[in-house]
């Protein structure tokens, strides 16, 4: 048997060439331990993610537009309910459940994505969210495709198909008020405008030196740096934006040749210690929505865990 | 070791047959407190938009499986190509090249008939 200093160094070594881990290999506790925060917050803000745009189903414009607004939000807590799966079986061993997971979101053990504690006021909102945060998403998720941790990588393959239609009909609701009414191309640049921010605060600092990040590098979890996952978006999204004649509140902004970068006007980073506590602009707003869903949901949990009871 | 999840609720491995045409394929696997709320979430889970003719649900705790450990269990120690296509195709290929002329002329005899 080897001993717990070989069997790590084997295990760094196999990550390190690119071998895929599985839920039941060993694996060191400080690898099962940022993996499992790691899914644990991605799980979580598929859940919150569901909500800003909860909030336009009621009122989306056309039947139509409805529908696809419900499939979309069907889809995030889909996502969530798939990596908790995931999270699950690797936190087993530390002696946590499901339930934890879940519930950690109430105490701020655990967190959501900072770009859901902002506000979404207009339908534009909707728009931008369904086209750019998702779009900002991708970018992300599609990056961890080849993550060491094979039961996630197999899951985000569901879920990046997904988020292709999110991205779809985010854009089509974006191109129909580009292409609308003076007032909803102003709704639509409105939205832009709330939304830039936090679009670059997405990505997270450019110099990220926190240790559970350093972790999830050093395990070939992920690869990319938040800089060049923020890059990666402004090349694409950039110029689709400004090809529908939409001004990015940043003049600062643009491409450097040289550099081959975008340069910008760095986003407030401080904001982004103020959302880790819970303190964003809806934070609190949103975490009640959740709480009283959780809260509502209660019986079902309960009357989906009856059968289990009375079988054991 | 049964894999994680909540102690109440079971891990149930899910298999998704889209057609009769093809066999029934792992596609993740959900919590649920019996075969027929697995079903269920299954569907709810893996089926919002694909079509498909049947869903198996699986007891994780009742499925054998091998450890991704032991390769050895896995190793190819013999050449296998007397087995496969490619281990004959290029020799027949080429071999069936100084028949080619006789083989064109009978095909066009055939289709005239
Ligand atoms: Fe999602
Ligand atoms: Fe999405």
């Amino acid at each position: 048997m080897p001993n717990h200093d070989d069997r790590h160094a084997a295990f760094l070594d196999r990550v390190q060439r690119g071998e895929k881990i599985e839920a039941t290999d060993w694996m060191p506790d400080e690898y099962r331990i940022a993996m499992v925060k790691f899914l644990q917050m991605h799980a979580l803000s598929e859940l919150m993610g569901a909500l800003p745009e909860k909030e336009w189903v009621p009122r989306a414009p056309t039947l139509a537009r409805k529908l696809s607004l419900m499939a979309k939000v069907q889809d995030e807590v889909g996502h969530a309910q798939l990596i908790l799966r995931v999270a699950e079986d690797l936190a087993a061993p530390l002696g946590k459940g499901r339930e934890e997971l879940v519930a950690e979101l109430f105490t701020g053990e655990a967190k959501f994505h900072n770009v859901f504690h902002m506000p979404a006021p207009t339908w534009a909102d909707a728009g931008i969210i369904g086209w750019l945060v998702d779009g900002a998403a991708v970018v992300s998720q599609a990056a961890l495709l080849t993550s060491s941790y094979a039961p996630y990588a197999r899951v985000l393959q569901r879920v990046c198909a997904e988020e292709g239609f999110h991205i779809q009909h985010g854009e089509s609701i974006c191109l129909a008020l580009a292409e609308g009414t003076p007032a909803q191309r102003q709704m639509l640049q409105d939205a832009l405008n709330r939304w830039w921010e936090a679009l670059l605060l997405f990505f997270g600092p450019p110099e990220s030196n926190s240790p559970s990040a350093a972790v999830l590098f050093k395990y070939r979890f992920r690869t990319k740096t938040n800089e060049e996952l923020r890059q990666k978006f402004l090349t694409k999204y950039v110029p689709r934006i400004w090809a529908l004649g939409l001004t990015i509140p940043d003049p600062q902004l643009r491409f450097d040749e040289e550099a081959g970068r975008w340069v910008y006007t760095p986003p407030d980073w401080s904001k982004l210690k103020a959302i880790a506590r819970n303190q964003g602009p809806l934070s609190q707003y949103r975490l009640g929505l959740r709480r009283l869903s959780y809260e509502q949901g209660r019986w079902v949990r309960e009357a989906l865990l009856a059968p289990a009871a009375q079988a054991v | 070791m049964a894999l994680g999840a909540h102690p109440r609720f079971r891990v149930y491995e899910i298999f998704v047959q889209k057609d009769h045409q093809s066999p029934h394929v792992w596609v993740g696997s959900v919590d649920a407190g019996s075969a027929e709320d697995a079903i269920l979430l299954a569907r709810e889970s893996f089926l919002r938009r694909d079509p498909a003719v049947s869903i198996w649900a699986v007891e994780q705790s009742a499925i054998h499986r091998t450890d991704y450990a032991d390769r050895d269990f896995f190793a190819r120690e013999t050449d296998k190509r007397y087995r496969t296509l490619a281990g004959y195709r290029a020799a027949n290929a080429e071999r069936w090249r100084k028949y080619r002329r006789e083989l064109l002329d009978l095909e066009r005899d055939f289709v005239r008939d």
